[in-house]
């Protein structure tokens, strides 16, 4: 073996072995190719044996070229290889390719009732101004529906709730939430700001606005100085909240046994605008709410004295809102349960 | 109560458009509801008079007209009515015409002959009832005029609060005109001529009831001529919603309508002796009403009697052999005070309820009395050409004084909040008839009636701030007595005062303030697990649902509320009692309190698939309702269904149908949500598979394929979810009519649905060790159920154990089933070694051999 043969050989590997792999057409034969000439067991280490039968001299420029040859294949396999992964990627992202117009795995999407959405975001606007929300029972007792809260039997007044009474003596189904002030102010000394939520009952033929199931937010707010500019201040946020900034409100006389003086709230309607139309019987308002300021009766079946404290308490049925707020004409529609009606609530 | 502007305007001027009028009075708090133009629908509608009426050449049902409309030749016009006649004056609608509903009329042919417009009935004019007859209009009426500028008007509906009664009138209502405009106040003129000789000789009045009748004021008419009454009176009178009867009548019901006073006319000759007696009634009479039904008396009852018998039940209905009628020639005018409870509990015991009972109801201004009667007998005078007897009968004739109300103008306006002077309070109240005037020392202010009257004296109120404040000198209070006018009965404390003051000020005057007091302490809200669990299972595609609580007996019956089975929910109320019962239903269907929400989803279930909906996934946060002795009891439950495709249908995936391990899934987040460990399960019906339904769970739920579900809460030993869920029995499914293949149903009771508040996170940290992981699959006989095999896994594992997942079920060949479980077992500190791996993993094994299981090869 000299010089002359060894340096032959190398340059001949060198040859064949870029030859083979710019033929090469996959990345596994190229990982062949590989090892096949640059391995362990390769064909480069096979020829460099040969360099020990050769004078010490000459040893360092053979060990130089096969330097050369190895980063030349190293170079070369290295450049093979990252064409080769291009084009399988282009292969597969060109095999992978849908039809992206064909619709999408659908979801199954749930909504939430909007009796009780109308709810929490009455609780939410109200919880802002320290309003916290408190229960009290369905099934009430005659005297904390009516007569605590200054609705006498036999009271003409009684004709504003029909009422529908149960098996248990001296009980019914609470007509509004109103029982509620009682329950609160006797569980809890002012100052309170409290919302009562829940489901009321009456005796009412149902049709497109009534309904002898419903639901009713109470609100309650009492202490030293409470007054009923308060309650307009209030009650004008909670209507800019609800329905937009800007909406103009008003108060008007109202009539409620256990408010004095009691009020009706409303807001421009929400139709059109205060024009006049068939929604809001061309009065260019709509009702949101009765209110008005504890009447003295109600405070002190609650056990506050009317001398040192005074109130105001407004109650609002959620579907209503809902109604006027996303143009709902029938009240029947909330109790249905039709997931076609349901479902298009968010 | 529907006010014709027309009539009103006799008691007050009115310079305000009917829209402005409106808006005043219901800023005033006498909302109108509605402004409807009398008439105003009548189009090209003229008075014209009959000059011939012959049968129709082709049909016999018809007559052939000609009339005279004022203006051009007579008309012919062709009409099916049968009470017309030539000289008759009758509402023609001319070619053109648009009636009541948009109806318009055009020159047609009937049966070869031209009809030039058509003859009116009441009903087609919307001014009466009647729709078979031609309405006749009174002799002298103008032909030609056209009946709208006769007959039309706007009639306010105004809605009168029942603490108003005085308003019940047209006199009311203009008072409150007044206090909105200024311009006085015109109430009736009444003058009587009187003849002959007094009422007295001719009529007696025992009021054996003073406390049921405080007064009864009586007068005679005699030698009426009962006809119809004048045309203006009877479009007013139809306007206001009443039909004309007669002149007797017309007159009573005008001076009810106008005063507010309900009066009732007898025929003098069927009270006999001329004597009345007002008692209750005694066991076992009898009264045939105006309405002629015989009606058994109750003892409760007030009645007009006289010494025969009853004449008419107080206050409510008159008996129809006292009735004025055709030959009536002497009139009995009664205008009587009733106390208003007595006549509210007879109106609904008899359930009578009339306009003139609903004013007695709300209590009446006791001079009324006197004003009412007088005014009549001025009617019947003037209408029906009677002669007044002289004089009046009258059990009570002192009239009361005002009452008086003291006020303290400081409060008036703390109440408001808003500073009035207390002159301008005085000013304001002035218009609405309240006179004011300083109150004396010492005079008490009422601040509350009931319980028991509080009443307070500012005298002593103002020395102790005084007393508190140092010696500066005490400024007197101010204080000032409102004297409340006789017809206003709804003013008796001072905050009554304050609403006049505001309502007569008006809202708008007031600016909106935001509260500057203290803020209550916080107060965790009853809603925040409900509200999470809510969102949680619309997350995960449930829609929520509210149904009715009050349910039909079948349904009640169908699903009682039983205990739960093995103990109830931390923090919450256990379901039971007896069922609910309401005593006045609006129907059977609504007639009870449910005891779960099984009933209710259902329903939801088959009304959606009814509509044609395959899939249904809903919940429901809802109360169950019962009886405990005489207590009511309440609690609160969470219940879903399911059923049809588990995902909504779509073409890139396989159709999979919910079933009982949708649900247990569902429970499986819900148990994650509210902290509480991994839910578990065991058969609810028992092993013993009965084939026949018989109780509540038996019926309900399939009994293979329905479970007790037990979740505890984490860290803790209390339970905090437990419910049934199941696979509706297909039987069930089938008598309600639900047409689905499997129906899962769900009721829970979840700790913090009442009013609890979610625990909060306990972190573990993360394990920086590896874990590891070996697949066991165990072979065991089929009825050993699956939660003892991963329980005893548990046992065995002990703490190093971080999972336990079954992965597969694979039923075996020769019996049995082989139930596949990868286990994670992970030290926190430490990589566990091969040694402890092994010994942990064979100790499982021996344990599930104990069960009778063996490892799968
Ligand atoms: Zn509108």
């Amino acid at each position: 073996m000299d010089l002359a043969t060894l340096t032959a050989d190398l340059e001949a590997l060198r040859d064949r072995a870029l030859s083979a792999i710019a033929d090469v057409s996959d990345a596994a034969s190229l990982d062949a190719l590989s090892v096949d000439y640059l391995g362990k067991k390769g064909e480069l280490t096979a020829v460099l044996r040969g360099i020990g039968g050769l004078p010490p001299d000459d040893r360092p420029r053979v060990g130089a070229i096969a330097n050369e040859v190895r980063v030349a294949l190293e170079i070369a396999l290295e450049e093979r290889g990252s064409n080769l992964r291009a084009s399988e990627l282009d292969r597969r992202l060109t095999a992978e390719t849908v039809d992206v117009t064909l619709p999408g795995r659908p979801i199954r999407r749930g909504t939430l009732h909007p009796s009780i959405e109308a709810m929490n975001e009455i609780c939410e606007i109200f919880a802002q101004f320290g309003f916290v929300v408190h229960e009290s029972p369905e099934v009430e007792d005659d005297l904390t529906n009516f007569q605590m809260l200054n609705i006498p039997l036999d009271h003409p007044a009684r004709d504003l709730w029909d009422t529908l009474y149960v098996d248990l003596p001296g009980h019914l189904l609470r007509t509004h939430t109103s029982p509620g002030q009682i329950h609160v102010m006797r569980s809890t000394p002012p100052p309170i700001r409290a919302l009562l939520p829940g489901r009321c009952f009456r005796y009412e033929a149902v049709d497109a606005s009534h309904g002898f199931e419903f639901f009713q937010v109470e609100g309650l707010m009492i202490d030293r100085g409470t007054t009923m500019a308060d309650l307009k201040g209030l009650l004008d946020q909670f209507a800019h909240a609800m329905f937009g900034a800007g909406r103009k409100t008003r108060f008007r006389p109202g009539y409620y046994p256990f408010t004095e003086p009691s009020v009706a709230f409303d807001v421009e309607c929400l139709v059109c605008g205060g024009v006049g139309c068939p929604a809001c019987g061309r009065s260019g308002w709509m009702t949101i709410l009765g209110a008005g300021m504890v009447h003295s009766v109600v405070l002190r079946y609650g056990g506050l004295d009317p001398e040192e404290y005074q109130g105001f308490a407004f109650g609002m049925g959620p579907e209503r809102i809902k109604m006027l707020k996303h143009g709902i004409t029938d009240l029947r529609l909330f109790l249905e349960n039709d997931l076609r009606f349901l479902e298009q609530f968010r | 109560m529907r006010v014709p502007l027309g009539w009103l305007r006799d008691y007050v001027d009115i310079d305000l458009t009917p829209e402005q009028l409106a808006e005043r009075l219901t800023l005033l708090g006498m909302e109108v509801k509605g402004l409807e133009r009398w008439g105003a629908d009548w189009q090209h509608v003229v008075v014209g008079r009959l000059l011939t009426v012959e049968r129709h050449p082709r049909a016999d049902r018809l007559s052939l007209t000609t009339v005279d409309v004022g203006a051009g030749a007579p008309l012919s016009i062709v009409c099916g009515a049968t009470n017309i006649a030539p000289g008759q004056h009758v509402p023609v609608a001319l070619p053109g015409a648009v009636l009541p509903g948009g109806r318009r009329i055009e020159r047609v042919e009937k049966m070869g002959v031209v009809s030039n417009g058509m003859l009116c009935s009441g009903d087609e004019l919307a001014l009466t009832s009647d729709a078979d007859g031609i309405l006749i209009l009174p002799g002298e009426t103008q032909v030609g005029r056209e009946l709208a500028d006769l007959f039309g008007d706007i009639v306010l509906d105004v809605d009168v609060k029942p603490n108003r009664g005085d308003v019940l009138s047209l006199l009311g209502l203009a008072r409150e005109v007044s206090a909105a405009t200024g311009a006085p106040v015109r109430p009736p003129v009444i003058e009587l001529s009187e003849h002959g000789a007094p009422t007295a000789d001719r009529l007696a009045v025992d009021v054996l009831e003073p406390e049921l009748c405080p007064r009864f004021v009586g007068r005679l008419v005699t030698s009426v001529t009962v006809g119809a009454s004048p045309d203006l009176v009877q479009m007013r009178l139809r306007a206001a919603g009443q039909r004309p009867i007669s002149n007797v009548v017309d007159a009573s019901n005008y001076v009810m309508l106008e005063l507010g006073k309900p009066i009732h006319t007898f025929d003098a000759a069927a009270i006999h002796d001329g004597r009345i007696i007002v008692r209750r009634a005694l066991a076992g009479e009898r009264l045939e009403t105006l309405d002629h039904v015989v009606r058994d008396l109750d003892e409760e009852t007030l009645l007009i009697a006289d010494p025969v018998g009853p004449s008419a039940i107080a206050g409510i209905m008159g008996g129809a052999s006292s009735e004025v009628s055709g030959q009536t020639r002497d009139v009995i005018v009664e205008s009587a005070i009733f106390e208003p409870v007595s006549i509210r509990r007879t109106g609904q015991r008899y359930a009578l309820r009339s306009e003139a009972s609903l004013r007695f109801e709300k209590g009446q201004e006791f001079r009324n009395a006197r004003i009412g009667a007088d005014r009549t007998a001025q009617l019947l005078a003037s209408w029906a050409g009677g002669s007044v007897a002289p004089g009046r009968v009258d059990t009570h004739p002192e009239e009361p004084e005002r009452s008086r109300v003291a006020f303290r103008p400081a409060r008036v306006g703390r109440l408001l909040g808003a500073a009035i002077p207390a002159s301008e309070q005085r000013l304001l109240l002035a218009r609405v008839g309240i006179e004011t005037a300083e109150a004396p020392p010492g005079t008490r202010v009422v601040v509350s009636v009931e319980p028991h009257p509080l009443v307070v004296d500012p005298w002593a109120a103002s020395e102790t701030e005084a007393a508190l404040d140092g010696p500066s000198a005490p400024a007197a209070p101010e204080v000032f007595v409102a004297l409340v006018p006789t017809w206003r009965r709804d003013l008796h404390i001072e905050a009554d005062v304050a609403e006049e003051v505001a309502r007569v000020r008006g809202y708008e005057r007031t600016p909106g303030s935001l509260p500057d007091t203290p803020m209550p302490e916080f107060r965790p809200s009853p809603l925040q697990v409900r509200d999470r669990v809510r969102r949680v299972l619309a997350g995960a595609g449930l829609s929520e649902v509210v149904t009715h609580a009050l349910v039909s007996p079948g349904d009640v019956e169908r699903f009682r509320a039983s205990p739960d089975p093995a103990g109830v929910v931390d923090g919450e109320a256990d379901a039971g009692g007896e069922p609910i019962i309401v005593t006045n239903p609006l129907s059977s269907q609504h007639s009870m309190l449910r005891q779960r929400l099984l009933g209710s989803l259902l329903e939801v279930v088959r009304s959606n698939i009814r509509q044609g909906r395959e899939d249904v996934a809903v919940f429901e946060i809802g109360k169950g309702y019962g009886r405990v002795q005489d207590r009511p009891h309440e609690w609160w439950r969470l219940g879903f269904a399911l059923t049809g495709a588990a995902a909504p249908r779509a073409w890139n995936r396989p159709l999979v149908m919910f079933d009982l391990d949708d649900g247990k899934g569902i429970l499986e987040i819900l148990c994650h949500e509210a902290g509480l460990e991994s839910v578990s399960f065991e058969p609810l019906l028992g092993t013993t598979r009965p084939s026949a339904a018989s109780d509540g769970d038996q019926a309900t739920f399939h009994p293979g394929r329905s479970a007790l579900a037990t979740a505890r809460v984490a860290g803790l030993h209390a339970v905090g979810l437990r419910g049934r869920i199941g696979e509706v029995h297909p039987r069930l499914l089938d008598e309600l009519e639900i047409r689905a293949d499997r129906v899962v149903l769900c009721e829970l009771s979840l700790r913090g649905l009442t009013r609890g508040q979610l625990a909060p996170v306990r972190a573990a940290p993360v394990p920086r060790v590896p874990a590891v992981e070996r697949d066991l699959a165990i072979v065991v006989a089929d009825d050993v159920p699956a939660a003892a095999i991963a329980a005893r896994i548990r046992d065995e594992a002990g703490d190093l154990l971080r999972s336990v997942r079954l992965f597969d079920v694979y039923p075996m060949p020769g019996g049995g089933r082989s139930l596949a479980y990868r286990v994670v077992l992970q030290a926190p500190d430490r990589t566990l070694t091969d040694e402890e791996i092994d010994g942990l993993i064979a100790g499982v094994v021996a344990g599930l051999e104990r069960l009778g299981g063996r490892l799968r090869t």
